[in-house]
């Protein structure tokens, strides 16, 4: 740790930032399951640990529940611990996050729980500021990678100072925006002594719950007394101005350079609230009472709306003068500012073409298992699950998607649909490490309640939709150091099945065969589940061994169209000029040479032979 | 000031622009804040990353407020227009010929030519940074690239910006 460091700025991702942060506080034990916006904080956690020489402990955990209960027990043992996840993380993790705010902590324990307004890239904007009321644990709202950053370590502290899990919440725009950041010394490894029993508080019954409810909520009150971030402060504007906005993370970046921007926002005084809960309430009403009128911009949920106890005089999204949904774009926030000053919106352009859809990659080998379910089941009920392969839904292949794991859990009630038993069928595919996140405790409940579908496990060995993070079954932790890999096989065996059988995505008639055997298994003999795991590594992932073939349409090309639709592949090209003619995407093929096989013309061929 | 949009499908460096360019003015000592795309889009969908020079908070570029639009991907240019100011130029990755307010290199095929189309992003950010108007100067981008720890790397990258910077100067003089 060199004087060098100290005035060091880097460019940095807001992730990154978060990480660093949690380093400069002496963190020493961090877990996370992968999930946009949040994956990047344990990732950059693993490259903060390697270039400092840091002795942090950090994994990728098989689901957030397990990530927030090893932090926490970390943190009762001593250690400054924290677990990032997603939003939709912390709903799997609401168990132990709800109880062990009334238990509290001991080493400082914060949860960076990441949201995603829009939604970008998940099944819901939930507000995690909510979800901290809810559980009544402390928010911090960071609105920039900078802040991110000093916000970790105050939260680090808020945690150790009145032992509450504290949670730190950055929207999308501030995990994956990146700024110049100053850096600082890390600091000592934080260590509050080891864990001593005390059964009525860390193993507390019912009624000791009471006890400790109660001094949760004299934590809160005093959080709200003492500490500064509970206060909103004035970052825009002038006090006397007749119009007060309130508003707090990433949105309130937004907020400031447009109010900024232009001096027809002259008259607004812009006030920003660190803590979003527990948030001083009297301050806010302050506010309120000293100007005309006060607007509330903050994502998603109206939380510090719903803190001003008197909202005559304030608009936001209770009033409904903030749109209920959708990302608050910086777009969307001056039309909010317009409309409470009575101007006209602006005219601006907007874009003229659809955004293009995403797809499985060239060489993707889901494509390939998608193709043949299809082919073998025809018209089933597909229920997919979360990863890339929800991209099925292309090929037709991806009926429904709920939740991590719920392609298992509801194929168990699909089947059971009382007018259609026994005349529809129902696949299930769910990828590797959804498998193990979320999907084993419902295939034990498939299986023991005789459940009757084929389940699809579609292992690429990574989890690959959020950056090729290790599995379970990988034999290295995060940081590269030995791992007890898990065997998929002898899981599902142990969870009951008696068919399992491993086939290679890219071998057709293998591929066909083993889907045909499952069919019969499930639909024809022992009606019960039946797994079919078709392993083959992401194509991405440095697991993946480059094919070096490339392919070529030949004459006896139709023009029916079956790559592009029924194998959806990308490097698949229909040209329209000079004459309409299918060709390949050199740079795209992966030369998985997979078309060979599904093309009805037999028109693809390996290149130059 | 300035701002840029970068845009294109995902998988063709947009992030490793963004990035280059975020560490060369921030290791001027300037502000500097950006926004990226990740998750599912990256998967071959539409992608843009935003990218402000100056005091600014927000790591978004609002509507008819960017100065430069550096598009890998003609296709994805429309998406991505309504960001430019009146003023705005455009810098495409297109075989076709440069038209007002839109110069276009053919990136893609000056990066196979030697070899490796993944680098047809910096071979348009080669064009790009001999505009007069561009933010950072091309010996910066250099300066930059050239440490990169893998000597291939580094020299592909460099070759790959010359030849971008080539192809502007060609079609400029």
């Amino acid at each position: 740790m060199t004087e060098k460091q100290n005035s060091e700025v880097r460019f940095l991702m807001g992730n990154e930032a978060i990480a660093r942060g949690a380093i400069e506080a002496g963190c020493s034990v961090a877990a996370a399951y992968p999930g946009t916006p949040s994956s990047e904080v344990l990732e950059s956690l693993v490259r903060w640990k390697k270039e400092l020489n840091h002795p942090i402990y950090l994994e990728w955990s098989v689901n957030e529940k397990i990530a927030f209960e090893v932090a926490y027990g970390s943190s009762l043992a001593g250690a400054r611990s924290m677990a990032a996840m997603k939003m939709v993380g912390l709903n799997v993790a609401s168990d132990p996050f709800l109880s062990a705010a009334y238990l509290g902590v001991r080493g400082g324990l914060v949860v960076v729980v990441a949201d995603d307004p829009g939604p970008h890239s998940s099944q819901t904007e939930q507000d995690s500021r909510f979800f901290g009321w809810f559980a009544k644990v402390p928010v911090l709202d960071p609105g920039t990678p900078a802040e991110a950053l000093t916000m970790m370590i105050q939260a680090f502290d808020l945690s150790e100072k009145y032992q509450v899990p504290v949670l730190l919440r950055p929207c999308l725009r501030v995990c994956h925006a990146r700024q110049n950041v100053a850096l600082n010394v890390p600091g000592a490894i934080g260590d509050v002594g080891p864990f001593k029993r005390n059964w009525t508080r860390w193993a507390a019954i019912p009624r000791y719950r009471l006890v400790l409810h109660g001094e949760l909520n004299e934590k809160l009150a005093t959080i709200v007394r003492d500490e500064p971030g509970s206060l909103p402060s004035l970052i825009l504007g002038n006090a006397s101005a007749s119009i007060a906005l309130i508003t707090s993370g990433s949105v309130s970046s937004h907020v400031r350079d447009i109010v900024a921007s232009d001096p027809e926002y002259g008259d607004i005084a812009v006030y920003k609230v660190d803590m979003p809960f527990p948030a001083n309430t009297e301050a806010l009403q302050d506010i309120v009472d000293s100007h005309a009128k006060t607007l509330v911009i903050e994502e998603t949920y109206p939380v510090l709306e719903l803190q001003i106890r008197n909202r005559t005089k304030v608009t936001g999204r209770m009033s409904g003068d903030v749109p209920p949904q959708g990302e608050l774009t910086p777009e969307a926030v001056e039309d909010i500012l317009v409309k409470t000053l009575d101007k006209p919106t602006p005219t601006r352009s907007t874009p003229t073409v659809k955004p293009r859809r995403p797809s499985l990659c060239p060489g993707c080998p889901h494509r390939p298992a998608f193709y043949m379910i299809k082919e073998v089941f025809d018209k089933s009920v597909y229920a997919g699950d979360i990863g890339c392969y929800t991209l099925g839904i292309n090929m037709g292949v991806v009926d429904t998607c709920l939740c991590m794991g719920a392609s298992i859990g509801m194929a168990g009630g699909l089947f059971r649909a009382p007018l259609e038993e026994n005349s529809f069928r129902v696949v299930s595919t769910i990828g590797d490490s959804t498998f193990f996140h979320a999907g084993v405790p419902a295939l034990i409940n498939a299986v023991h309640t005789r459940s009757s579908f084929v389940l699809v496990i579609m292992d690429n060995a990574v989890t690959a939709m959020t950056g090729g993070q290790p599995t379970p079954a990988t034999p290295t932790l995060a940081d590269g150091s030995p791992a007890v890999p898990i065997s998929l096989e002898r899981l599902v065996h142990g969870c009951g099945v008696d068919f399992v059988e491993v086939v290679d995505p890219y071998d057709h008639a293998q591929l066909r065969e083993t889907l045909q055997k499952a069919r019969s298994y499930t639909y024809d003999e022992a009606r019960g589940v039946s797994v079919v795991i078709a392993r083959r590594p992401c194509v991405m992932s440095s697991l993946a061994e480059p094919s070096s073939l490339r392919f070529e349409v030949g004459e006896e090309c139709d023009l029916c169209m079956s790559c592009i639709k029924d194998l959806e592949c990308p490097a698949f090209k229909f040209v329209k000029e000079p004459e309409k003619r299918m060709t390949i995407d050199v740079d795209l093929c992966a030369g998985c040479g997979f078309c060979v096989n599904t093309c009805p013309s037999h028109a693809v061929k390996v290149k130059g032979a | 000031m300035a701002e840029l949009i970068l845009c294109g499908r995902g998988g063709q460096g947009i992030v490793f622009l963004t990035r280059l360019l975020g560490d060369i003015v921030s290791s001027k000592g300037l502000n500097v804040i950006s926004s990226e795309t990740h998750g599912m889009a990256v998967r071959g969908g539409s992608i843009n990353s935003h990218l402000r020079i100056g005091a600014f908070s927000s790591p978004l570029i609002r509507n008819g407020h960017a100065d430069f639009l550096l598009s890998l991907d003609a296709t994805e240019t429309d998406n991505n227009k309504h960001y430019l100011k009146s003023q705005g130029v455009i810098v495409e990755n297109s075989p076709l010929p440069s038209e007002n307010g839109v110069l276009r290199v053919d990136a893609a095929r000056l990066a196979r030519e030697f070899g490796r189309v993944q680098l047809e992003n910096v071979v348009l950010l080669g064009f790009a940074c001999m505009i007069n108007e561009f933010p950072i100067q091309s010996d910066e981008i250099k300066a930059r690239l050239a440490l990169h720890p893998n000597e291939q790397v580094r020299a592909m990258n460099l070759v790959a910006l010359d030849a971008g910077s080539k192809a502007c100067l060609t079609e400029r003089c």
